[in-house]
């Protein structure tokens, strides 16, 4: 883990009255301000379209605010030059809903890919990333590409390529959303050890709200484009499956 | 074992094979413009060079008047050597237009001294003293020096070399405009990837690098291609042309030298080198748009 600027309990990530607009009252975010503590687990919960896709875009660098400021290891973003992102996002893994794994590339590759970037060389990391897929339950599918994966292994791939350079933050964007009920929490095991073991910070929207209840962990509540931090057991029961809506 | 060998951009195939082909065709008109301009150079150079100190005198009369002519040409200061052209060489002079045994024996032919100016002699200064003294001695003569053809001839190769230029410029700026819109639209289809990369941390650079390696090949290998064809394209039209003795006669210095080698050459490093900068322009201000 790399702590370079960060003291041990300040923020890994702070939105300070953060907003997003695309356009004139089209406010996607309002007025978020919240903050992560280092090696939190916490859950982004809300209505669709609320604005949780959007706030891990602030978080991932993939989106500047039109309001407020954004933090990543009490770095203010709002000031960095465009060569400076790219150091802050080697601290940060990203897993989405729908994977984003690169077609052409096998597994390992995809697994690989951050490694590759960072200019290492193969010999030197081949055996971590065969330990990781390993982790995640796909030693035996190094050499499968993406179209030949389930869902569920997908997303392991799409969690082991987050994970391999040892973030200080992760960011998933509805992981368990492509994925059935047992397989969401299966992923949410290897996120809870992944926060325990390496103490990573993590961050996951969903609106699994079953998942939220079991997990006991930190819950951010977003709708009307601001952020609220209320308790796992605070979010409503999911309906029954077949029940009469 | 698996190896992280596979590229991080995947083939395009049908983009890319209509970019090759579009590439390979500007580097064949381009090539082709190149060897036509070298050729029509080295064909002018040829022509000047060969009539350049020679001297021409069409003599009005009968032969005395031709070998008093001769014998004044060869007084002269500044003239080397003078001597009658023979009819046996007037009817070869006049084959390209006549044909062989085209000139029957009744048509009168002119009289002509083939007379060669000594290399130091100021070329103006001497026609004017020949002409004098041939006036002086009552021939009505024609003195020909040459210039104004082959000034001609060369005003005629610098404009068709200026022309051969601009069109090699114009094929490159377009083939760079080409290169620069498919780099484009290749950066905008693969999103994707280059979000990925992105977030996997990769500079911008390191992004405009995979474009521009993979843009540098497809501008070397097309590139080749075209000038390859070219090439087939040139020693096609020289093995027609041989074909015609005429023909030959008026372009002596079509041949496939060095020069064109050299010109072939560099036509896929041209390409090489013009691909890949349009594609590193391209790819970093667009990058540079996004996030």
């Amino acid at each position: 883990m790399r702590d370079q600027g960060l003291a041990a309990d300040a923020p890994v990530l702070r939105l300070d009255r953060a907003g997003v607009s695309f356009g004139p009252d089209s406010d996607v975010l309002a007025d978020v301000s919240l903050s992560l503590t280092p090696g939190s687990l916490t859950f982004l919960t809300g209505p669709s379209g609320a604005g949780k896709s959007t706030l891990l875009k602030l978080a991932y660098l993939g989106l500047r605010p039109t309001a407020g400021r954004v933090s990543l290891f009490g770095v203010d973003t709002s000031r960095l030059r465009r060569k400076d992102l790219a150091p802050l996002r080697r601290r940060i893994g990203v897993v989405f809903q729908e994977f984003r794994l690169l077609e052409h590339l096998t597994a390992y590759e995809n697994v690989a890919l951050p490694l590759r970037v960072l200019g290492g060389q193969e010999k030197n990391y081949r055996d971590d990333v065969v330990e990781l897929l390993t982790w995640v339950g796909l030693g035996d599918r190094l050499d499968a590409r993406p179209a030949t994966l389930s869902g569920g292994e997908k997303q392991r791939v799409a969690i082991a390529r987050a994970v391999v350079v040892k973030p200080d933050l992760i960011l998933a964007d509805e992981p368990t959303g492509n994925v059935d009920e047992e397989m969401g929490e299966r992923l949410f095991r290897l996120f809870r050890e992944l926060n325990k073991r390496l103490s990573t910070t993590i961050l996951i929207a969903t609106h699994d709200l079953a998942l939220v209840r079991k997990s006991k962990a930190d819950v951010l509540r977003l709708a009307d484009g601001m952020v609220m931090r209320v308790p796992a057991s605070a979010e409503p029961k999911p309906e029954p499956k077949g029940a009469p809506a | 074992m698996s190896a992280a060998s596979s590229p991080l951009l995947p083939r395009e195939d049908a983009r890319e094979a209509a970019l090759f082909f579009v590439v390979c065709a500007l580097c064949f008109l381009a090539a082709l413009s190149g060897l036509v301009s070298r050729s029509a150079y080295a064909a002018a150079d040829s022509w000047t060079s060969d009539v350049s100190g020679e001297i021409t005198i069409r003599v009005r009369g009968d032969d005395a008047a031709l070998a008093n002519a001769i014998e004044i040409t060869k007084t002269t200061p500044g003239i080397a050597s003078a001597r009658a052209i023979t009819r046996d060489e007037a009817e070869e002079l006049l084959r390209p237009w006549l044909g062989a045994g085209g000139v029957p024996l009744s048509m009168p032919l002119p009289r002509l001294i083939a007379a060669e100016a000594a290399p130091a002699a100021n070329a103006e200064e001497l026609l004017r003293r020949l002409g004098s003294q041939l006036k002086t001695a009552g021939l009505d003569t024609i003195v020909d020096d040459h210039l104004v053809w082959s000034g001609d001839v060369r005003r005629s190769i610098d404009l068709a070399g200026l022309v051969a230029l601009i069109s090699v410029g114009l094929l490159g700026a377009t083939g760079i405009a080409v290169i620069a819109f498919a780099t484009h639209a290749t950066l905008l289809a693969r999103r994707d990837i280059v979000e990925i990369l992105h977030l996997s941390g990769a500079q911008d650079g390191y992004i405009a690098g995979l474009f521009e390696r993979r843009f540098l090949m497809l501008g070397v290998q097309a590139g080749a291609l075209g000038a390859l064809l070219a090439f087939g394209a040139a020693a096609f039209v020289l093995y027609l042309l041989r074909q015609s003795v005429a023909q030959i006669w008026l372009l002596p210095q079509l041949s496939l030298s060095l020069a064109d080698g050299l010109i072939l050459g560099m036509a896929p490093l041209v390409a090489g080198a013009a691909s890949m900068t349009a594609a590193r322009v391209t790819v970093m201000r667009s990058l540079s748009d996004m996030v």
